[in-house]
């Protein structure tokens, strides 16, 4: 009876198949690629057909650790050094990041399905996603530094590609371009922080799973003695850590390539820059999140750039009059939560995470909810982006337009839709992160919170002049509602956009208090992480560590469980969001207020936010083409005249030379009689002069 | 008779024997079976490599013999982990050029036979064990390419080839010196005269040369001048770019995919065990000659207009990464981190090799059917040549370092094991990673994206015997970046006898200064 129940179990166990969720899409892309022009609708199947089978294994995963307990599991394999390997770990942050990302990339494949329907090159647009799916699971898999790493890149390949998939627009090439080398930058930083990692866990003398995770853990006590010029080794590499994260997570100042991002397909945008690839940055510190807070400073800086992010970028999404890009500065603008809250961890410790991530997922689902039916206004009016054309679209395209809705109304955290539950939370805890601090650290909060209002104003700035008023353009007049594949999408993201929070919420305390703790199983799940043990194929069991000790290595002490905030600063929150609200429909839907005595050229403050505080014009217009054209011509002046100037001097001289002693042999007898007398009479003197005579 | 002769006898024959034919088919026929031969035999070397593994001179396939005893000349070859993928890597490359030539009709006979010589010296470059032989045909690599260039080249070709004739020929003429120098004393001391490789290299090490440091350091700085114009390291580079502009695209492949291997063989075999004897700034200097081609090369890649010439420059900074490498991995430290920066500067050179292939190709693809190669004047060719971008955009994001391809395994290699014995350096060639990334996706962007360049008239797909090669490149990197086990082995093995062993450096590395640690 036990054998069968052990045998049932082995067979349900999908712990051991983790790696097919990450191989699954790749063969996908594979199939997408060489054979996907001949099959069902050219192009399509393949790549969502094998993403399902990653939904199967991710949620099988979940079913095995959330509901049968049975553990978390990590394996791998020798890759290339000595002490590299290709490993895959299950445990619930990974299977939290898994369960979204197999989901919404399934979703958006299949409204992809419909979006895409008329383009020629369908195959390969489906072959990219479905690669950087593949990637982006291989990067939530990965059990250490280097195949995080590897992934990393691979996603950054695809957004690259996908940026440019209509590579014929030449805005939508130097957009793919850009993306990249905004992460290039800080990218090779953290590939450095990689290479110190390495060279300081080989001096302990480990040669086994060198950068993995849970080993790297394991040794943080000695591994904080390190120091790299006098200053902490952890620190420096966490910092290194952050640039990555900056570049990828688009953190100031590094977040100028997402709204060019947005030349892409907005299926594109929805997949890659908004819900799953962006937020790989704030994945990696929550993975590493033992080592930032071993290391001293280093999650004050990741609360303090987090959180001047959110409010950054909020303050931009104020003035731009595309549709994608306004939601393009609210994703950048989210992302800074969840890098702040990760940052508070530093005196929440692991519940950091689980609030990081709870805000991760429910941003997923809204945020691309939001872009998908911001999709569906594009396709429905011939690609018209500038809200200033659109308006009164709801009555065109209800479905888009309530799905639309649905995602705002999360977004701006309205009550008991999921953004209510994960946005406030975070909110509040940095409040007692901040009291807890004291003096600056009040300062993340506070840009946190002033964050919400704009963010309330700036979505339904954007909601009532697409969907409200009368049509201002010509396509505007007649939308035309999107079909079937793309319908579908809307309305189960937009459930899960509402929804949630109920889904996370714990009943067992009654219905009312239920009904106020969305979240609660998500984050009594994911703070689980770090501190449970992990079991390996291998035998080799990673104990679970003791936070409190490893946040005193980075002179952190964290805060014991069960402190709340005071009423008003849960409430805050919750009146800031419901007046930026009222600015709203004050402005955008009532009328009451002519902003375009404000939207001027001669108001400096409108000036600095329409030319973006003047970032791009500094990375673009002084850095890369003033400053780098400058030197990149002086060097090829000095590659050419100076260093090959000398090679051609030298031979100049040698040819000249050779043209002298040419000269020379002019066939005439008297002339060589006269050089071997010459010669002859030099040699005499020389050797006279030798022998001291004369 | 070993294979290694039998390997070099395939290509002897096949040269002969295609320069007596007529036709391009007759001479392409010839060519095809006896560089795909030499491949084969190359193939079965390494499948045979650990049966004929000798472990007391730990070279596989050793074959020697008495040539020219009276001056202590002999026929001394053998592979070993660093050569044995060098002569793969020259097999793989002349094979698939001869498929890349398949329509060559000027002087077809002589074309492939040229080809097929340049296949032999380079492979008796990498197998000589004696010195006579390793200068012979390191100087007979530059006939067939001084030909290749100064027949099929472009306009100015005479220029560029006797540039790159007289240029490199100086440097091996000095390393001659070096290498003389180095027999002479050897032969004054002991009173055995011998060109012998491993015989001079350990004397040398070992330190029974009754000579001053002055002439230690003559014979390393002669023969590290040799090494380092081939390359190419920065400042002694400028052969380069005008060679490649003007050389035919399989002179370009070969040049840059296998000849200036040489050089960076020449590290491994014949410098590596001098380091350390000679004076230990040296080391330096070659770190140093590393880092700055790393760092030159994308700020000159980023100037250039024609796309030849830009890859030419991403050529030198990717052999800097060798010498970094080398040059780090001798100095004392933590073991497991020097074996990996070894392993992975031998990687590169293969990974290199492999990948630079593909962007030569692409450039020739791009200027046989376009007639330009000026970046400005392209623009759109996904449109024209939707395989060619493909195959052209995976080579370009390869060389500039993308994981799952084998540069990357072999510049993460070459940076993490670094760091502890030279962490400026490393620190310093890490900035140039964005700017690498930066001039290829800019090349990229300008020449296959945007708007299709009209004025290109109607430019036609790339032909199937361009394909062909350029495709099985771009599988041999891919898979070798994902699994690059089979290639990485053996170099491993090897770098672990020449690092760890003892017989080759002192074990646990050259203690420079005290704690290691260069004084600045």
């Amino acid at each position: 009876m036990s054998d069968v129940a052990t045998a049932t179990t082995a067979l349900m166990d999908f712990r051991p198949y983790a790696h097919w969720i990450m191989l699954l899409p790749m063969i996908g892309f594979l199939l997408e690629l060489l054979i996907g022009k001949y099959w069902w609708r050219k192009g399509g199947m393949f790549a969502t057909l094998s993403i399902l089978g990653s939904v199967i294994i991710s949620y099988g995963c979940l079913y095995n650790v959330y509901v049968q307990h049975l553990g978390f599991w990590e394996y791998s394999w020798d890759w290339f050094y000595p002490g590299i390997v290709a490993g895959f770990t299950i445990d619930p942050l990974s299977l939290a990041m898994l369960c979204m990302v197999s989901f919404i990339s399934f979703f958006i494949h299949f409204y992809a399905i419909g979006y895409m329907s008329h383009d020629c090159a369908k195959n390969v647009y489906f072959a990219e996603t479905a690669l950087f799916t593949g990637s982006m699971f291989g990067l939530v898999l990965a059990n250490n530094l280097l195949q995080l790493f590897i992934f990393w890149e691979m996603v950054g390949v695809c957004s690259y590609l996908l940026i440019g998939f209509w590579w014929h627009k030449p805005e939508a090439a130097a957009a793919g371009k850009k993306a990249w080398m905004s992460c290039a930058v800080g990218d090779c930083l953290f590939l450095l922080g990689i290479a110190m990692m390495y060279t300081i866990m080989v001096k302990q003398g480990i040669t086994t799973e060198i950068i993995s995770f849970n080993n790297i853990f394991q040794n943080l006590e000695h591994l904080s003695h390190e120091t790299i010029f006098g200053m902490s080794a952890l620190t420096i590499i966490c910092i290194l850590f952050m640039c990555g994260v900056l570049g990828k997570s688009a953190g100031f100042p590094l977040h100028v390539w997402i709204p060019d991002a947005m030349e892409g397909p907005t299926t594109v945008s929805a997949l890659i820059h908004a819900a799953t690839m962006v937020t790989a940055g704030v994945y990696l510190i929550a993975r590493a999140f033992p080592i930032f807070l071993a290391a001293p400073n280093a999650l004050m800086i990741v609360a303090f750039m987090g959180a001047f992010t959110a409010l950054y970028a909020s303050t931009l999404g104020l003035v731009v009059n595309d549709l994608k890009r306004i939601f393009a500065y609210s994703t950048i603008s989210q992302l800074g939560y969840m890098i702040a809250i990760l940052g508070c961890g530093a005196v929440l410790g692991v519940a950091a995470v689980a609030y990081a991530l709870f805000h991760l997922v429910a941003h997923a689902f809204f945020k691309a909810l939001l872009f998908l039916s911001s999709g569906s206004v594009l396709h429905g009016i011939g690609n018209v982006r500038d809200i200033k054309e659109m308006g009164g679209l709801l009555k065109g395209m209800p479905w888009t337009g309530y799905a639309m809705l649905a995602g705002a109304l999360a977004l701006i955290a309205f009550p008991f839709t999921a953004g209510y539950y994960s946005k406030d939370k975070v909110i509040e805890e940095a409040y007692i992160y901040a009291v807890h601090d004291g003096g600056l650290g009040y300062l993340p909060w506070i840009f946190l919170v002033l964050g919400v209002i704009l963010t309330a104003t700036y979505t339904f700035r954007a909601w009532y002049l697409a969907m409200t008023g009368e049509p201002r353009s010509y396509p505007a007049i007649r939308p035309h509602e999107c079909g079937f594949w793309m319908k579908t999408t809307l309305v189960v993201l937009s459930v899960f956009a509402l929804g949630l929070g109920f889904l996370t919420a714990d009943w067992s305390k009654g219905i009312i208090s239920g009904l106020f703790s969305g979240g609660a199983k998500f984050w009594h799940f994911l703070e689980e992480t770090f501190v449970h043990e992990t079991h390996t194929a291998s035998g080799v069991v990673y104990e679970g560590l003791n936070l409190h000790d490893i946040a005193l290595l980075g002179g952190n002490t964290l805060m014991e469980h069960g402190a709340h905030p005071p009423q008003w600063v849960i409430l805050l929150p919750l009146i800031l969001m419901i007046a930026g609200l009222a600015i709203a429909t004050m402005v955008y839907y009532k009328n009451r207020v002519d902003v375009s005595k404000y939207v001027k050229k001669d108001n400096p403050l409108y000036q600095i936010l329409w030319n973006k505080y003047y970032l791009d014009y500094i990375f673009k217009d002084i850095i890369a083409e003033k400053i780098i054209m400058t030197v990149f011509t002086f060097w090829d002046v000095l590659d050419r005249y100076v260093i090959d100037g000398v090679v051609n001097l030298m031979s100049w001289i040698t040819i000249q030379s050779g043209q002298v002693s040419r000269k020379l042999q002019t066939g005439v007898v008297q002339n060589y009689a006269t050089a071997v007398i010459f010669g002859v009479s030099m040699l005499m003197i020389l050797v006279i002069m030798l022998r001291g005579g004369l | 008779m070993g294979l290694i002769t039998i390997l070099l006898l395939v290509l002897l024959a096949g040269a002969i024997l295609s320069l007596l034919t007529k036709t391009t088919a007759q001479a392409r026929g010839v060519a095809l079976v006896s560089s795909f031969g030499a491949l084969a035999i190359s193939i079965l070397m390494y499948l045979m490599y650990d049966a004929n593994f000798n472990t007391v001179t730990h070279y596989a396939f050793e074959e020697s013999g008495t040539w020219m005893p009276s001056i202590g000349i002999g026929y001394h070859v053998g592979v070993d982990g660093i050569s044995l993928p060098m002569v793969i890597l020259a097999t793989i490359v002349c094979a698939l050029c001869t498929v890349f030539s398949w329509t060559e009709s000027k002087r077809p006979n002589q074309f492939f036979a040229l080809l097929l010589l340049m296949d032999l010296t380079l492979i008796g470059v990498f197998v000589s064990l004696d010195f006579f032989m390793f200068y012979v045909f390191w100087e007979l690599t530059l006939l067939p390419m001084f030909f290749l260039i100064g027949i099929w080249g472009g306009p100015r070709k005479d220029y560029s080839a006797i540039k790159f004739l007289i240029y490199t020929h100086i440097a091996s003429v000095l390393m001659m010196l070096g290498i003389f120098a180095l027999y002479y004393f050897h032969g004054a001391s002991t009173g055995i005269y011998t060109f012998d490789i491993p015989t001079l290299v350990n004397a040398y090490k070992d330190g029974i040369l009754p000579i001053s440091q002055f002439w230690l350091d003559f014979i390393f700085v002669t023969i590290m001048f040799g090494f380092m114009v081939k390359m190419p390291s920065v400042p002694f580079h400028t052969w380069l770019p005008d060679a490649h502009v003007e050389a035919p695209t399989i002179g370009s492949i070969i040049l840059a995919g296998v000849l200036l291997k040489m050089g960076g063989y020449g590290l491994f075999r014949v410098l590596l065990p001098m380091m350390g004897v000679a004076s230990t700034w040296f080391i330096y200097l070659i770190a140093l000659f590393g880092l700055v081609s790393i760092l030159y090369s994308p700020f000159a890649a980023l100037a250039q207009k024609d796309l030849k010439k830009l890859v030419a420059f991403s050529s030198i900074g990717h052999m800097g990464f060798i010498s970094l490498g080398v040059a780090a991995s001798v100095l004392a430290g933590m073991d497991p981190a020097r074996v990996v920066a070894h392993t992975g500067a031998m990687f590169q050179m293969f990974s290199h090799g492999i990948i630079t292939c593909v962007l030569f190709g692409c450039c020739g693809v791009i200027e046989h059917h376009t007639h330009t190669r000026i970046i400005d004047d392209l623009g759109g060719l996904t449109k024209k040549m939707p395989k060619l971008a493909i195959l052209m955009i995976v080579g370009f994001f390869a060389s500039l370092g993308l994981p799952l391809c084998s540069g990357f395994v072999a510049e993460f290699g070459i940076l993490s094991g670094s760091y502890h014995t030279m962490p400026i350096f490393v620190m310093l060639a890490a900035i140039s990673i964005p700017f690498t990334a930066g001039y290829h996706l800019w090349a990229v962007q300008r020449t296959m994206f945007g708007p299709y360049n009209e004025y290109l008239g109607d430019v036609k797909e790339i032909k199937w015997f361009e394909f062909l090669p350029l495709a099985i490149w771009t599988i041999i990197f891919v898979v070798l970046g994902i699994y690059p086990e089979p290639i990485i082995g053996m170099m491993q093995t090897t770098a672990e006898y020449f690092l760890l062993s003892g017989d080759v450096l002192p074990i646990g590395g050259i203690h420079v200064a005290a704690g290691g640690a260069f004084p600045w």
